[in-house]
């Protein structure tokens, strides 16, 4: 299951970075080669953005690349360090059921109960926040899965 | 009532951290206990996560996964070891010759990618085991290859500089491109003064002297490469294109190149794009948990507080400037870099206007401040890939680094209070 996730989501990831370097690209092509700049890669890009920097946010969660300070996990014994991962685990996952997963599920709706859309593509915004609770979701679930493969270590 | 808030945050940001809660998870954390101070629960969470994805609806930013991306596909693709053969030619033959080898690869190649942590892994796992083969002792050339990296990070094109305009409320990227090349090479130049003082206490060996010839092909095998920085700068200065266009465009001419290197696979293309995803990512995370962050100190008036309180121990702006790098050095010791640069601007921006510090100079101060944190334990994330990278253990590095530590001081002393070192190459331009 978790390797599964991790595949799509480097497939996925991979495939919009892809598409974010061919947007730009084409803003540059489209302002010089056709004289008629393009109006919507400006837009498109920034949400682009947004999407890789939240869901590649999860990814990176999962594969535990997020900078800590490992002080403290020097000094403590194997039993204390046990205790300590499993507490950052709970920590990060609280994090992000309550601000990504609720905070964003709550924008989500707000956004498309007042029909928010964006200025060039008329995009609903409610797409662009929907990274938030999914990105929330994987989170949740990578630090779990985290936590459980602890408990059950010893 | 503003009390309060700076203390449930600052104390809130260092529990989490010292328990080894990721650092952009305390951020995002500590910002979210202090706002619920003022919002109610259900409001708070959803202002956050606002303010975490507005934080990223930037198009400068776009142009930090182009050049990790670019720089990437400069490691795979042979780009990196041609920019080393040429630094090689160079200077090589000098005593302790690698040495400067490494520092003027780390400045080309951090120039190009922009970023410090690709320099250190790329120019280190090439040069380091060439130097220990020649008899250099390993916790030096990794010193040396962890300090000079971070050269690469102020002199353009630089993603810090992209995310400390950003977080300056729009200083112009090209400006600040311009200012980095005057204290970048000053850097350079110190790291090389250190690096000859090692060569002649150590009696380092010198390197086999290479002919005008070799000097010359290997200018022309790096000739594509460094034309890269003629282009990408030379589009930004002149106007062609944004700086976030230009990374783009880096992106498109590292791989023509590679591809024309024909040193890129399916296979290294799959890695290349997954590993820049990881690296951006994690910026990413960091730059929306400190956007809320920053949100949440402007919503408490922390910026005003500070500008007060600094203003009242003085309005000289060489102590407010000494005070401020004193702060930023302790800061970089325990933050990353990125959150630094954009938490701190806000609150620091308006105290140096004030006194009449220009903004892109202050922005050339605070990078190669947090520079030297970069290097240092316990969060120095070049550091630590540094001596990944070199295979030696923490303790070792820290004395060889100890002098390049002073060289660095003595620059940023430098470019603090000499403006026109910051100034005079945009000031060019204008």
């Amino acid at each position: 299951m978790r390797n599964k996730i991790d595949q799509t989501l480097e497939y996925v990831l991979s495939l919009l970075l892809g598409l974010m370097v061919l947007n730009v690209l084409w803003q540059v092509a489209s302002r010089y080669l056709l004289n008629d700049p393009s109006a919507f890669t400006d837009e498109l890009s920034r949400y682009l953005l947004i999407w890789v920097g939240l869901l590649g946010a999860a990814y990176a969660s999962g594969k535990g690349m997020h900078v800590a300070i490992e002080l403290l996990e020097r000094a403590l014994s194997e039993k204390q360090k046990r205790f300590q991962k499993l507490t950052i685990q709970v920590i990060i996952t609280v994090f992000s059921i309550l601000v990504l997963t609720v905070g964003g599920t709550r924008l989500v709706l707000i956004s498309f109960e007042l029909g928010q859309t964006s200025s060039a593509m008329q995009l609903p915004l409610g797409y662009v926040y929907l990274s938030l609770p999914l990105s929330g979701l994987l989170i949740a679930y990578y630090s779990l899965s985290d936590f459980i493969h602890l408990l059950k270590k010893n | 009532m503003e009390n309060i808030e700076v203390i449930v945050l600052v104390l809130g940001f260092i529990t989490l951290l010292a328990i080894g809660v990721p650092v952009a998870y305390s951020v995002g954390l500590a910002s979210l206990v202090t706002i619920l101070i003022n919002i109610d629960t259900m409001p708070a969470f959803t202002t956050i996560a606002q303010r975490m994805a507005t934080g990223l609806d930037s198009f400068s930013l776009l142009a930090i996964p182009f050049f990790i991306l670019a720089g990437q596909i400069m490691n795979q693709g042979g780009i990196a070891h041609r920019l080393i053969a040429f630094a090689k030619a160079l200077v090589g033959s000098f005593p302790g010759g690698l040495a400067y080898v490494n520092i003027i690869g780390a400045m080309l190649f951090g120039a190009i990618s922009g970023s410090a942590m690709a320099a250190v892994s790329a120019i280190g796992g090439t040069l380091g085991p060439r130097m220990e083969k020649e008899g250099y002792e390993k916790s030096y050339s990794a010193a040396v290859n962890i300090a000079s990296s971070t050269t690469g990070l102020v002199i353009p094109p630089s993603n810090i500089l992209i995310v400390y305009s950003l977080a300056s409320g729009g200083v112009s990227i090209a400006a600040l491109f311009l200012a980095g090349y005057v204290p970048g090479l000053l850097m350079g130049l110190a790291l090389m003064f250190v690096a000859y003082i090692y060569a002649k206490i150590k009696n380092y060996p010198r390197g086999e002297k290479s002919s005008f010839g070799q000097v010359f092909t290997t200018f022309v095998q790096a000739f594509p490469s460094l034309m890269m920085l003629v282009v990408v700068i030379g589009g930004i200065v002149v106007g062609i294109f944004t700086a976030t266009e230009a990374s783009g465009i880096a992106v498109l001419y590292t791989f023509i190149l590679s591809l024309i290197y024909r040193e890129l696979t399916v296979e290294k293309i799959r890695q290349i794009a997954i590993s820049s995803v990881g690296t951006t990512a994690v910026v990413a995370l960091l730059i929306a948990c400190s956007m809320s962050m920053s949100w949440v100190m402007a919503y408490a008036d922390i910026p005003q507080a500070v500008t007060a309180g600094l203003l009242s121990i003085s309005n000289n702006p060489w102590v407010i400037l000494l005070l401020i790098n004193l702060l930023l050095l302790a800061v970089g010791i325990f933050m990353d870099m990125t959150p630094a640069v954009l938490i701190f601007t806000p609150i620091f921006l308006p105290v140096v206007t004030a006194i009449g510090i220009d903004p892109v100079h202050f922005g050339i101060i605070m990078v190669m401040n947090l520079c030297i944190g970069l290097c240092t334990p316990p969060v120095g994330s070049v550091l630590f890939v540094g001596i990944g990278v070199a295979g030696i253990s923490l303790d070792k590095v820290i004395k060889p680094l100890i002098p390049l530590f002073i060289a660095m001081i003595v620059v940023l002393i430098l470019v603090t209070y000499v403006p026109k070192l910051s100034l005079w190459l945009p000031g060019m331009f204008e």
